[in-house]
């Protein structure tokens, strides 16, 4: 076997890329930004038919900067608030003219949990064939790590900071799921960038319904949850192995599926590798409260979802992500 | 200046325009280090790379892989104390890898569908080498230097090549079969054999030198070493490796009703099994060193193969562990037994290890024969001038001797060698030595870092345990049967796929699916460095996501230059 330089320049490999790549280089995202990763995991898992309306947030801001654009699939930025309703429209008028593009709508946590909820509720409620994909990283990081309604009990931000009367936030991570599921769509589903396959999975499936679809992806923030650049994959997979973010499928708002945790790691796992909990390991008898509530929220999740693995199983979350020699994948 | 289009939208894809590979402080370089199985080897085989090959589904490439290095993989597939396994990173995770068993399947492969070695014709004008010994570092030697582009001449005191490996090793371990068939293969790649040629009675060094340009000397330690305690010696005293060579050839034991053996080496294990097989009913060995087992420091441990002592205990030989003999108690002129004394080796002053004999300790065994097999030393005959009086020879790591240019040693001729995989490294590393010193170019480079299991990524993969090799119940076991049963192809071929592929690509597409910037690229033409991936460095910000989530440990961040 002789070894050969590639004869190929950088630039002709990208174009002979086997996998089409709604999302391409040269974005403006963070060093290890996870969102990045998780929209060209979904991208990759749509491909190229499709019409994409984005709300305002980080993805739209470091995608397209003017006059450049890091799409390669027709998009549309909305404003923060309206995302849905403009996907609403997307579709009813590619409906209008009998075309089959899909529409797929993106979100940050602001612009689905928060700001652009009512009209996600619409969309829903009308039953838009629509995929709707929510990317949350958990606050407000486009300007500057403020709280959102999707951040974490006890975690940090700009607007939740720890100090004498508060250890981090203080409300809970709103349920979003629970919200969505109450609307009765075809699907709905939790999935992480630390599961490329399942994500994909989840992404193709969402598409393939008849009607609207909803998928929240976790996805890190080195920059606002204070990790190292390197570690998002590793915080992503905690947050599911700790059983705080639970891996889950819901059809016409009933429970069908469940990524079960074959070894369940204590919170303080995921925790501990991020700055803003870093209040919580701090000598002091309020941290180790808000420790051990954190903790019991993760039973809970792992209880009301039954997520504690029997036996091992190739789709839970030691088997989800096994790698083989030559890139074989379950998805 | 970026014109504004119709509409003012951007057109697709426009952000390449946009080079972040500046914002990077690191970058990260895809680089092959070395699994630890290799670095263990004594023999220099690279198991990570033939298992790959394995997994691929091609056997015969992976075995060729393999005798890149080992030519005799058959053999050594059932004799070796394969340290890879004890190094194998899957042992701190769930079990090692059984690439002991996988590497005799290989062999056994070649030998059934009659794989060629991959060696190349000889021009007519070759040098010439000499080679003297062809036990398993002459063979290896002859091996690589006949790939090497020589016309290797292997010089053999005994009828037969095979050394130690035909006279030493008994059948149970070694099928007589396998060991002709592979040694057979390995002489016809294109070296002539001369049997019966003995050095110091057919020929001498200098009738060698003036025909040959090198010469490499792997002729073993024949002769028992001398044994006696404070000077007395049984009437019938003979060394173990005698007795087991003499029942090799001609299959006559001695007969007694109890034995014991002193020494704790594979010859003392072999003898006590051969004679245990032969219906003896107590056969005990008598060893300074301790059983193997967990917790047993390594230094301390016999020098037999674990698996062997296992099993020989399982057969019933009696192992004394951390004992000598004190004293022979001698009745007329017949053994009647041995006093033994607790010992243990021990740092005294100065760091020296010494064996100290705990007073008040001593037993007395009743035995009607004591064997020694407390191991050989290089008969001198030939090789007076290079010996000088030592009982062994001190060549370098390369087999070099100093003072004596074109001559290399190795295998047990050398000072400190005790396996056969030992004797397969240093013909192999002595052939690129006399390669180098023949063509006047630099020795091979230094090895790469090693990967050992922080270096990993374990979430990639999941516990799977060991495949079992069976071997044969003990009530059926004699001196003649193989114990140690053939794993598979199919077996070894889902074997193969626990590796974790330690410092090395194994095309999982992890940093390619895991890029956040897209800065991976996959490329079908192997790169430089063997993989399918090429780091796109105008785009990559070096956020290293790629080299912590690498299963294998091959993606390296060096600083940005």
């Amino acid at each position: 076997m002789t070894l050969e330089q590639p004869t190929k320049s950088c630039s002709e490999l990208r174009r002979a890329q086997p996998v089409f790549r709604g999302l391409e280089a040269g974005h403006r995202a963070c060093q290890g930004c996870g969102q990045a990763l998780a929209a060209r995991l979904v991208t990759e898992a749509i491909g190229p038919d499709v019409l994409i309306a984005n709300a305002t947030g980080c993805l739209e801001v470091f995608t397209t900067a003017w006059p450049q654009s890091a799409w390669r699939v027709p998009w549309l930025h909305s404003v923060f608030a309206n995302t849905a309703a403009v996907a609403s429209g997307m579709e009813a008028a590619l409906k209008a003219q009998k075309r089959n593009t899909k529409v797929v709508a993106f979100g940050g946590d602001g612009g689905t949990f928060d700001i652009g909820l009512q009209a996600l509720s619409g969309m829903l409620e009308r039953n838009h064939n629509v995929l709707y994909v929510c990317f949350d990283n958990e606050a407000y990081m486009n300007t500057g790590v403020q709280r959102s309604s999707s951040t974490p009990h006890a975690a940090e931000t700009t607007t939740s900071p720890p100090g004498r009367e508060r250890a981090g936030k203080r409300h809970l991570k709103k349920d979003l799921v629970t919200i969505i599921a109450a609307h009765r769509i075809p699907y709905a589903a939790t999935a992480t960038v630390a599961y490329p396959s399942d994500l994909r999975k989840k992404v193709r499936r969402g598409l393939q319904v008849e009607g609207a679809a909803f998928i929240v992806v976790h996805s890190p923030c080195p920059l606002g949850w204070g990790h190292e650049n390197a570690l998002g994959i590793e915080v992503a997979r905690l947050a599911v192995q700790t059983g705080l973010y639970p891996m889950i499928e819901l059809e016409r708002g009933e429970l069908v599926g469940a990524m079960p945790i074959r070894e369940v790691h204590p919170v303080t796992d995921y925790l501990r590798l991020q700055d803003r909990f870093k209040h919580l390991f701090a000598d002091d008898p309020r941290a180790r409260e808000e420790l051990e509530h954190l903790q019991e929220l993760a039973n809970h999740n792992i209880e009301v979802y039954g997520l504690r693995a029997q036996k091992p199983d190739r789709f839970d979350s030691e088997g989800a992500d096994t790698v083989r020699r030559g890139g074989m994948r379950t998805a | 200046m970026a014109t504004l289009t119709r509409g003012a939208f951007a057109k697709p894809g426009t952000s390449l325009q946009f080079k972040t590979g500046d914002w990077r402080l690191q970058r990260p370089v895809y680089l092959h280090r070395n699994a630890p199985c290799h670095v263990a080897c004594p023999a220099g085989e690279d198991p990570q790379a033939y298992l790959a090959r394995l997994a691929e589904g091609n056997s015969q490439a992976a075995w060729e892989t393999l005798v890149a290095a080992n030519p005799l993989p058959a053999i050594t597939g059932r004799v070796c104390h394969h340290p890879c396994e004890s190094s194998c990173n899957r042992g701190d995770y769930d079990e090692p890898l059984a690439i002991h068993g996988i590497e005799r399947t290989l062999g056994d492969e070649a030998i059934l569908h009659g794989w060629n070695y991959p060696v190349r014709p000889l021009s007519s004008d070759a040098l010439r080498v000499a080679v003297v010994g062809a036990g398993p570092a002459g063979l290896s030697a002859a091996y690589h230097l006949t790939r090497l582009g020589y016309r290797v001449s292997l010089f053999e005191a005994e009828s037969e090549a095979g050394g130690l490996l035909a006279s030493a090793i008994p059948a149970y371990r070694l099928p007589r079969s396998v060991l002709g068939d592979e040694i057979a293969r390995l002489l016809s790649v294109g070296m002539t054999f001369m049997p019966r040629t003995r050095l110091g009675r057919d020929f001498t060094l200098d009738d060698l030198r003036a025909d040959h340009r090198a010469i490499f000397i792997g002729v073993g330690n024949q002769r028992g070493r001398q044994w006696s305690v404070d000077g007395v010696v049984p009437r019938d005293s003979r060394p173990g490796l005698d007795i087991l060579k003499e029942w090799l050839s001609i299959g006559s034991l001695p007969a007694y009703k109890s034995v014991a053996i002193v020494g704790g080496g594979n010859t003392a294990v072999d003898l006590a099994r051969v004679l245990k097989f032969s219906g003896i009913p107590e056969v005990h060995i008598i060893s300074y060193r301790a059983v193997p087992g967990p917790g047993v420091a390594a230094e301390d441990v016999m020098r037999a193969t674990a698996r062997e002592v296992r099993q020989a205990i399982e057969e019933g030989v009696i192992i004394h562990e951390h004992r000598g003999v004190r004293r022979l108690i001698i009745r007329g002129e017949r053994v009647a037994g041995v006093e033994m004394v607790h010992t243990k080796k021990l740092t005294r002053s100065a760091g020296r290890r010494e064996t100290v004999e705990f007073e008040g300790t001593e037993t007395i065994l009743h035995v009607e024969q004591v064997i020694p097999a407390v191991g050989q030393e290089v008969d001198p005959a030939g090789l007076e001038m290079l010996l000088a009086g030592h009982p062994f020879l001190h060549p370098d790591s390369w087999g070099r001797l100093e003072g004596f240019e074109g001559i290399f040693a190795g295998g047990d001729v050398r000072e400190g060698a005790a396996t056969v995989s030992d004797a397969i490294g240093d013909g192999r590393r002595a052939a690129l030595a006399i390669d180098s010193y023949l063509r006047n170019s630099a020795l091979p480079a230094s090895q790469r870092p090693v990967v050992r299991l922080n270096d990993l990524n374990v979430n990639y993969f999941e516990p799977q345990p060991r495949t079992k090799i069976e071997l044969l119940p003990v009530g059926e076991r004699n001196a003649e049967r193989e114990i140690e049963q053939a794993l598979p192809l199919s077996h070894a071929g889902i074997e193969s796929h626990r590796c974790f592929s330690c410092g090395e690509c194994m095309s999982c597409d992890n940093c390619w699916t895991l890029c956040p910037d897209n800065a991976v690229l996959k490329t079908l033409e192997e790169t430089a460095a063997g993989d399918h991936y090429v780091f796109d460095y105008d785009y990559c910000k070096g956020c290293a996501l790629c080299a912590h989530e690498c299963p294998s440990g091959y993606i390296l961040m060096e600083p940005e230059p």
